[in-house]
């Protein structure tokens, strides 16, 4: 059979071979459904792992699956099993990771263009909990909107926690809380992705990425002591250190990732109209503490390309004005109100915050056993 | 001269309907140094684990239907080890081994012994002895070493990746068949045997296609990995696998 973009694998009847352990050789010519060829589509090769920047998504990011969700979480695994091979020929529908994907192939296409040989581009990768049986209708879904993942762990309810440390990710975005933090707690930066109620347009050219400060970009030290002391305390503190940088959090390297590959377009010229663009989104205010935050950053020779200082205010109507493809907060508070804007929004379960009781609105939030 | 041992105390298989496995006896035991005389059993080998958790996956089958046929069917094959042989018999039922027969021969007639044996799988951690018998018609596949975690689960892993020697393409469906008739028996929540899937050098494609290919020979896979050319190293070894077949074109259609 003929696997070009856009077509989709089936056998011989449309359905499920019978697997009465017949021991007669199927020859595999039945195998393949009979396509009249298409014109080859060149892929480019894949980057090595040590080069690019790995990015894992779980399928619930990043096709929409609410529907299999709720069979599995009703009816069983055998039962989600038996209908996910039954729509196999359906593709899924875009989740809320999709717009980011396409955002980060868009910067690939233009890195290629720029740098033929380069292997320092975005490796998206797909990493589910989901039983290979569910794989087809994932590689059927991926051939029909034209993605470019070429790599991808099935892992049939095993962790995939070796698996993301093994191959280098830079990042992992899941809808599972639990194996988010799992994977934080092995230092691979790691979020929780929600899918918003109604999705707001974004770019298809240029990614937009934002962060909170604390406890994300950097260490939740500051937000302990707001915590425990209040307002009034937080700014005196922040401005008795401004010039102590803050701890790394644990997106500090994502962000890092981001601004060597800015740099990439820099150097040829680009910097106005970079495809890469980072925003920090905190409640920090620029007449006090944000400077703190700025001089953190500067420390690390890192750069961000817009700071908005919200001084407490929420950050829904700014993240709209942004339109990021994803903002990352440890705070459900804001990572709710982000969605409630319209605007992909993940969280990122450290620090403090997650100590102390939060409100938990979002209607996507599940437990560690179901499948991914 | 070949001679062939019934373990009285194993319950014999149906031959005709079970999934006949043939296993070294240098590889279930440890023989080398071992004093003739000595009438200690001999140490567990690396094919050990797997011969345990192929003991599992006829358990839970048993258990799921007590007169169960589709079963591993262990054969210990024994070249060049006539003066062990009682030893060898002694060891298994010391274990308390589900193995159904012995073979002791010479070496060289031991691909006909897998033959003579209707070997459905002969398992070797010695890739040059899985060639040979590949070449001779029986479908064969590599014994991993022992993983660090110890595992219960009967581990198979297809590797889709092409092998320097054409595949026996023919026996390889054929186990292939029989390992997913097993599988569907179990139910997809039994952890007791899992197959898994690992396409190295190729894509989504590639590996879109062994899925395929595997499912028409009736063999359901429950993990897929795709590596599109990254490090396969890494993955080998969490995936940590008893057995391997690493011929791959013949999943290649």
């Amino acid at each position: 059979m003929s696997l070009n973009n856009g077509q989709t694998l089936t056998n011989s009847a449309g359905q499920d071979s019978a697997r009465n352990g017949s021991t007669s050789r199927a020859s595999w010519e039945d195998a393949r459904t009979v396509r009249k060829p298409s014109t080859p589509t060149r892929k480019p090769k894949s980057p090595n792992p040590e080069n690019a920047i790995t990015i894992a998504l779980s399928a619930r990011v990043l096709f929409n699956m609410e529907k299999e969700q709720q069979i599995y979480e009703q009816r069983g695994m055998e039962e989600y099993i038996r209908y996910q091979v039954e729509h196999e020929t359906e593709p899924f529908s875009p989740g809320p990771a999709f717009s980011f994907v396409k955002a980060l192939e868009a910067v690939n296409t233009q890195l290629r263009e720029l740098y033929p040989n380069n292997e320092e581009l975005f490796d998206v990768v797909l990493m589910t909990n989901n039983h290979a049986n569910v794989g087809l209708r994932l590689i059927n879904t991926i051939n029909h909107h034209q993605l470019f993942i070429e790599r991808f762990c099935m892992t049939g309810g095993n962790s995939p926690i070796g698996y993301l440390k093994a191959y280098h990710t830079n990042l992992y975005l899941s809808a599972d809380p639990g194996k988010v933090l799992e994977a934080l707690e092995e230092g691979i930066a790691a979020a929780t992705m929600f899918t918003p109620e109604k999705m707001k347009e974004v770019s298809e050219t240029q990614l937009r990425v934002a962060f909170d400060g604390d406890a994300v970009l950097f260490s939740d030290e500051s937000e302990q002591i707001f915590k425990a002391h209040g307002l009034d305390k937080f700014f005196e503190h922040e401005k008795a250190h401004e010039n102590k940088p803050l701890d790394h959090g644990p997106l500090k390297g994502f962000l890092e990732a981001l601004g060597q590959l800015q740099k990439k377009f820099y150097s040829k010229g680009q910097r106005m109209d970079c495809p890469i663009r980072t925003y920090l989104v905190t409640a920090r205010s620029a007449a006090s503490s944000g400077t703190r935050a700025l001089k953190t950053l500067r420390s690390w020779g890192l750069e961000i390309d817009e700071a908005l200082f919200l001084a407490g205010a929420p950050k829904g109507p700014m993240l709209e004005k942004i339109r990021p493809h994803i903002f990352f907060d440890d705070q459900m508070f804001h990572v709710t109100g982000a969605a409630e804007a319209g605007m992909v929004a993940c969280h990122v379960p450290y620090g403090i915050a997650q100590r102390v009781g939060q409100k938990k609105q979002l209607k996507d939030i599940e437990g560690p056993s179901a499948p991914k | 001269m070949v001679s062939t041992v019934r373990n009285p105390e194993a319950k014999q298989k149906d031959a005709q309907r079970a999934l006949v496995v043939a296993l070294t006896c240098q590889e279930l035991f440890h023989l080398g140094g071992a004093e003739v005389s000595s009438s200690e059993p001999y140490a567990p080998g690396v094919a050990f684990p797997l011969l345990q958790a192929m003991q599992v996956v006829n358990e839970r089958l048993l258990e799921l239907n007590p007169e169960e046929t589709l079963l591993f069917d262990v054969v210990l094959l024994a070249a060049d080890c006539q003066q062990h042989q009682d030893r060898i018999i002694a060891t298994t039922r010391h274990y308390g081994l589900d193995v159904s027969r012995f073979c002791f021969c010479s070496r060289d007639e031991f691909t006909h012994l897998l033959l003579r044996e209707r070997t459905h799988l002969f398992l070797c951690t010695d890739a040059r002895q899985v060639a040979t018998a590949s070449h001779t018609g029986v479908a064969a596949a590599l014994l991993q070493p022992a993983p660090s975690r110890p595992t219960q689960q009967l581990r198979v892993l297809f590797c889709t990746d092409p092998a320097d020697r054409p595949g026996t393409s023919q026996q390889v469906c054929q186990v292939a068949g029989l390992l997913g008739a097993m599988r569907s028996r179990l139910g997809v929540a039994c952890g007791a045997l899992s197959i898994i899937l690992l396409t190295v050098q190729g894509g989504r494609e590639s590996c879109g296609r062994a899925l395929l290919t595997l499912r028409s020979w009736g063999l359901g896979v429950d993990e897929a990995y795709c590596l599109a050319g990254a490090p396969g190293g890494p993955a080998l070894s969490l995936l940590a696998p008893h057995i391997l077949f690493p011929d791959g074109s013949a999943l290649q259609a």
